[in-house]
């Protein structure tokens, strides 16, 4: 099971349809359609539609499912009138957005206005073809998945303050200024968090890291690792109580201000693709990932796509949480931001590590498995 | 990143209606700031002037939208000195009723906005959820939602109708539990204190210097209200406690205004008690024919008959939800006002912003401004 991946399956497809074809066609006129680069090009598209879909579809219930938790938490129902419970509201926004014009401020830098938003999205995508969702969903056997999704994620601050440069508008200007203060600053404390789930597990490979979290949970043991993390997921998501960066009251729309039509969806897009990759790696490092627990009983477990049910009911109801924190917190100032970060966060993230170093030294984990088996 | 202007405004989240605040920052501080208003004129003193005594009400429904039923309490309360008319007992209380449901009204509506404004959601609208029940009960007896125009020369338009009084006691109980759920929304979170204690701070000393009145006023421990200073309508005969705070701060607003709503309820109840058991004519009833009348009387000939007004002047002030407003009327014996002339609370309130802005952050303008209570169209009138 373990050896078929997403990345071989639409190599299969490619190659099923193009030596097809090759056997039909004159072979002498025809020799290229077998060519390996051709069908590792044509492999990579593939994957890459597949994943694209896949996320954009992901991302969109997202949209809707945080739209009606929020509602259930403002005492209302959220969006109701487009499809059954509003499930189509969000494909009518995206339609409504496509058709817009986009347009630039006559001042904008054009380069960085319209390459922005392309990059921010695309890097945020591209997190998808390394994090696993469960057996086989990648591109192929990556020993420093890990490490390479976070060198991605990591990418966005440089984005935003390109696109808030560029933008020629004040209020761009400080929310890009904002933004990129808060990621790097969240950063440190996230990768901190990280260190101690890697010594833990000792890999870098994201499916290693999760099965070795059949019998317990990570976020058990590395508990601190687990907030520390969450909270600058939280801060990296821009999502309330460290949105400041689009803090609406001040800044309008903040780094996004001079953006509409289709720019602006590639930014809302990528904000909710980063939310789900933060419930993702929440999921994967600390909650299991895929596994699933023992009194699951196996007829169901045998089912096709029931470890990617699991996972993603898992890395719904994360989000879930973050949608919680955004019902009833308010926003937090930039100084007070950064002073959490900085003075709370770091020295947190230093103890989880601390813990974790300690949990190793103890030789309870992972191999000998002192703690008791908590399931998946 | 150097120093530079900002407008924040007109067309801005932060101002909630119309108008500009520039503000001079040096990354996210605030050096210098400047409130400009004007963006919503509309010469209400000067249309007044040019209305019958009823009709400038529509008028005043529109000064404050948001709080509509204290600015028709206000110029009634002018209007009727100035034409020498007593309202009857029970027209004054539903006056005191229909202000404070104005007041609960209003300072829901401001939580509403000021919780959003440092990014709280759900509060919001929570907010406005509660607000739609007090706009029932105006509609139930007023017919409107926002704009009454309900206050006549000489009492109210109509008496409340049957079933009001249970109805608003309901309501009153519910809005009680809300004004809890609030506080443990706001003050049991530890960011909303640290975004909220310490700022805007403006001392007694400087409000009073400033002409600053209400709950801006209050919060830096001054006791003044016009309801008790000055009582007019019932208030002389309605027990309450004047709020009062000691921090001067965007916290100490906040705590006012919540022991405000409280205190308005206290008050609801005591006028519904009396109004339950002192049935009467809500209107004054040897008022001359011609008062009522919008216009003039035609005669026989067909031209307008002359009506003889008493020539006077009145001055009345409330306590708006929003702070201390003034209206002066004089009537110089036409059939319209000669002079209207109203003070907004707000635009002194507003006019006083960089004694409580600079200095601060610019995260920190939107919850200060917010702790003001901004409505834009009593400000500019």
């Amino acid at each position: 099971m373990s050896t078929v991946t997403l990345y071989s399956v639409a190599n299969g497809l490619i190659v099923a349809i193009l030596t097809g074809l090759y056997s039909v066609l004159p072979h002498a006129y025809f020799g290229w359609l077998v060519n390996p680069d051709l069908i590792l090009v044509l492999s990579v598209l593939v994957f890459g539609a597949i994943l694209l879909a896949a996320s954009m579809i992901n991302t969109i219930m997202l949209i809707w499912y945080e739209r009606k938790l929020l509602g259930r938490f403002m005492d209302r129902r959220g969006a109701m009138h487009v499809g059954y419970a509003g499930l189509l509201q969000n494909f009518a926004d995206g339609i409504k957005l496509f058709r817009k014009n986009t347009y630039k401020p006559r001042d904008a830098d054009g380069l960085g206005f319209y390459a922005a938003p392309t990059a921010y999205m695309v890097t945020s995508v591209m997190i998808f073809a390394i994090l696993p969702a469960s057996w086989g969903w990648t591109a192929g056997p990556l020993p420093l998945s890990l490490l390479l999704a976070l060198v991605v994620f990591s990418f966005a601050p440089l984005f935003i303050f390109l696109s808030a440069w560029s933008q020629a508008n004040k209020y761009s200007l400080i929310g890009g200024m904002r933004s990129a203060a808060q990621m790097i600053a969240y950063e440190v404390p996230i990768l901190l968090a990280v260190v101690a789930v890697v010594i833990v597990s000792g890999t870098f490979d994201l499916t290693t890291i999760v099965t070795m979290q059949t019998n317990y949970w990570f976020g058990i043991p590395l508990f601190v690792a687990l907030i520390v993390f969450v909270t600058g997921m939280l801060a990296e998501m821009e999502r309330i109580p460290f949105d400041l960066p689009e803090a609406e009251a001040e800044l309008v729309e903040g780094w996004n201000t001079e953006y509409g039509g289709m720019l602006f969806a590639f930014f809302m897009l990528s904000d909710y693709l980063r939310a789900l990759i933060g419930s993702f790696l929440v999921v994967l490092l600390f909650l299991g990932g895929w596994t699933m627990p023992g009194w699951v009983p196996s007829s169901l477990t045998a089912l096709p796509l029931a470890a990617l049910f699991w996972f993603l009911l898992k890395t719904y109801i994360v989000f879930g949480v973050f949608v919680w924190v955004r019902a009833s917190l308010p926003r937090v100032r930039t100084d007070q931001l950064l002073r959490i970060g900085w003075m709370r966060m770091v020295p947190l993230s230093l103890l989880a590590i601390v813990l974790a170093a300690l949990l190793v030294l103890a030789k309870c984990l992972p191999v000998l498995g002192c703690l008791p088996g908590v399931g998946g | 990143m150097s120093e530079m202007w900002i407008n924040m405004g007109p067309q801005h989240p932060m101002t909630h209606g119309l108008w500009n605040l520039r503000v001079r920052i040096d990354g996210e501080l605030v050096l210098e700031v400047d409130p400009e208003m004007g963006y919503l004129h509309r010469g209400i003193e000067k249309i007044s002037e040019d209305r019958h005594y009823n009709e400038v009400i529509t008028l005043m429904d529109r000064t404050c939208y948001v709080a509509g039923m204290a600015w028709e309490n206000l110029f009634i309360l002018g209007a009727e000195q100035a034409l020498h008319v007593e309202p009857p007992e029970r027209a004054k209380w539903i006056r005191t009723l229909s202000e404070e449901f104005q007041r609960i009204g209003s300072h829901v509506m401001w939580y509403a906005a000021f919780v959003q404004d440092i990014g709280l959601m759900a509060p919001f609208l929570y907010g406005m959820r509660d607000r739609d029940l007090v706009l029932d009960l105006f509609q139930s007896y007023t017919g409107a939602r926002m704009t009454y125009e309900y206050n006549r020369v000489g009492g109210v338009r109509n008496d409340l109708p049957p079933g009001f009084i249970d109805r608003a006691r309901k309501v009153c109980d519910w809005l009680l539990d809300r004004f809890q759920e609030y506080d443990d929304l706001c003050l049991g979170s530890d960011i909303f204190r640290k975004r909220c204690d310490g700022l805007g701070v403006l001392k007694a000393a400087d409000c009073v210097r400033a002409g600053i009145t209400g709950p801006m006023l209050r919060s830096a421990g001054v006791k003044r209200d016009v309801r008790k200073d000055r009582p007019y309508n019932a208030y002389d005969q309605v027990e309450f406690d004047v709020a009062v705070a000691d921090g001067a701060d965007v916290t100490a607003r906040y705590l006012v205004r919540m022991e405000e709503l409280r205190q308005s309820v206290r008050i609801i109840r005591q006028c519904l008690d009396w109004l339950e058991r002192n049935p009467g004519p809500a209107m004054a009833e040897n008022l001359p024919r011609w008062m009522g009348a919008p216009y003039a009387p035609v005669g026989k000939e067909g031209y307008l008959l002359k009506r003889n007004y008493p020539k006077g002047v009145g001055l009345s002030a409330i306590e708006e939800p929003h702070g201390e407003a003034l209206a002066y009327v004089v009537n110089e014996g036409g059939e319209h006002p000669y002079r209207v002339k109203l003070k907004s609370p707000i635009f002194t309130n507003l006019s006083a912003a960089k004694h409580y802005l600079v200095g601060y952050r610019v995260a920190d303008i939107p919850p200060i401004m917010g702790s003001v209570d901004v409505c834009v169209g009593e400000v500019d009138r």
